[in-house]
């Protein structure tokens, strides 16, 4: 049966977040088609550059900020308004129920996620360094990595990727593919976690609902404020005993070493506490009004 | 075997009592009238024995089986209000119910479809208010299930629609299995009846037979109604 409803979630929910995701992919193409042009070379076009910057900018938030909202919209509108009653009516488990709406908001909320990434990543490639240090010193290396050695006024073979990052090339996309991995788990899991809080209310179930989320994202941010600030503040400290090692590159390799890891375990946390309110609020028998 | 079985059944709502140890069986083969007023108790009833509400007190079972998936597998219900996506094509939402219920006979619903002259291919939500209506309940009775639950299904139709939604249930449920049909616009559905379970403030007031209470009172079940919930 979970397949089932799977199928039916598939269906329902990508009428609306597969043309946005094709057009995350489409505004990335064009994206990086244009950087790679001479059209912002003239005064014009540089003038021209900013807006559709800051175009870009809004619409990767509106479509993350839009999937999200939908995710959340469905699970409650599907199960706890009007549709619930053909839902919960249907010979299925509430566990089941629950789990296909998981798994598929996962499924969509990860690959937004994997796309706002690497999307994000392809036009800064294209924009970045080469066009900064083209500014800066008239001249560039012609890679990526090497443009931002040099424009940190280092040479290009005096440090090498895992020198400035903390990770070889490899082990820094496989951290962060990890970490947009447990980080969507957990974004969609506090919007259901929400709404069936919500749920247990006698009344106002809705508002109840946007109250429960706006209070858990307030502490979830201070938690993982904290989770992010206290190794930092302990790499500080080692800085202040050794001085001598104080440059932006071992900052910033040590610092991506203690905030990739505290960030991945504060999220993992955070998605088995998520999960695990979940299953036992959906094991509880519904009371539809 | 019996069909349905309420075992001090009690729902609570805070302070309020909805239902009040409410304990009723029903055997195959019957139509039920769940007759009270407006706030009795009778869709709070059928919610528990739905599983969409979860009861304060007591047990509801199905052919011996608890309210769960089971359950549900045997009971085609149809709610008082619409339930259904109306972004979805006719044909769509019979293909979800085909899917879901082995026991969905599809070519009775686009028989029935046909016969009303609603295109499957249309979207439910540009239906008129009275054929959505038609759909879910060709829907439900397209099922060949063993409990059918009806809320209110003649409210707020007209006349004819009326004659043809009892024509709908009577035409198309199996012998061995029972229709729980809530109402309080009993002149309408009194003759399809063989039995009537009066809900009164959450309490069972009566669970009889018709031919009984009609001999027994010498009235039409509709007067005897009138007598019992008069204001």
């Amino acid at each position: 049966m979970l397949k089932k409803l799977l199928k039916y979630e598939w269906k329902d929910t990508r009428k609306l977040l597969l043309p946005i995701h094709f057009a995350i992919v489409l505004i990335t193409i064009i994206g990086c088609f244009i950087l790679n042009t001479s059209i912002f070379d003239s005064e014009m076009g540089f003038l021209l550059a900013a807006p559709l910057l800051v175009l870009y900018i809004l619409a990767i938030i509106t479509f993350s900020c839009v999937t999200l909202v939908y995710l959340y919209i469905r699970f409650y509108k599907n199960l706890y308004t009007a549709e619930g009653y053909l839902m919960h009516t249907l010979p299925v488990t509430h566990t089941q129920l629950f789990h296909s709406k998981l798994i598929m908001g996962y499924f969509w909320f990860f690959l937004n996620s994997l796309l706002t990434t690497i999307s994000t990543t392809a036009l800064g490639a294209s924009l970045g360094f080469h066009e900064a240090f083209k500014e800066m010193s008239g001249e560039s290396s012609g890679s990526f990595i090497d443009d931002f050695f040099l424009s940190m006024g280092q040479t290009p073979d005096t440090f090498s990727f895992a020198d400035v990052f903390g990770f070889t090339l490899p082990m820094f996309v496989f951290s962060l593919f990890i970490m947009i991995l447990v980080c969507s788990f957990s974004s969609v899991l506090m919007g259901y976690v929400s709404v069936l809080l919500g749920q247990r209310m006698e009344r106002n179930k809705l508002a109840a609902t946007v109250g429960f989320y706006f209070g858990i994202y307030m502490v979830i941010q201070i938690l993982t404020s904290l989770a992010v600030v206290i190794p930092e503040l302990l790499l500080m400290n080692k800085y202040l005993d050794e001085p001598m090692n104080f440059s932006t590159q071992y900052i910033m390799a040590d610092s991506f070493q203690t905030l990739f890891p505290a960030m991945i375990i504060s999220y993992l946390l955070m998605d088995i506490i998520f999960y695990i309110i979940c299953r036992i609020l959906v094991k509880r028998q519904v009371n539809l009004d | 075997m019996t069909l349905l079985e309420c075992k001090n059944l009690t729902k609570k709502y805070g302070k309020h009592t909805a239902l009040n140890d409410i304990s009723l069986q029903i055997d195959g083969g019957h139509i039920i009238g769940l007759l009270g007023p407006n706030g009795s108790g009778k869709t709070t009833l059928i919610k528990l024995i739905t599983g969409l509400l979860c009861p304060t007190a007591g047990s509801v079972y199905v052919k011996e089986e608890p309210i769960g998936p089971a359950s549900k597998n045997l009971i085609s219900y149809l709610p008082d209000h619409s339930y259904l996506n109306g972004n979805l094509k006719v044909r769509e939402i019979i293909d979800f119910f085909a899917d879901f219920y082995e026991d969905f006979d599809s070519l009775r619903a686009y028989d029935m479809m046909a016969k009303l002259q609603i295109n499957p291919c249309q979207k439910l939500k540009t239906l008129s208010k009275g054929a959505q209506e038609k759909v879910q309940l060709i829907l439900v009775m397209s099922r060949h299930a063993s409990l059918y639950i009806l809320d209110e299904p003649l409210a707020g139709v007209d006349p004819a629609a009326r004659d043809y939604i009892l024509d709908t249930i009577l035409s198309n449920y199996d012998e061995d299995s029972s229709i729980l049909i809530s109402t309080h616009l009993i002149s309408d559905i009194e003759n399809i009846l063989d039995g009537v379970i009066f809900i009164k403030d959450g309490l069972l007031h009566t669970h009889a037979l018709v031919d009984e209470l009609r001999e027994q009172d010498r009235k039409s079940i509709d007067t005897i109604f009138r007598e019992v919930f008069k204001c």
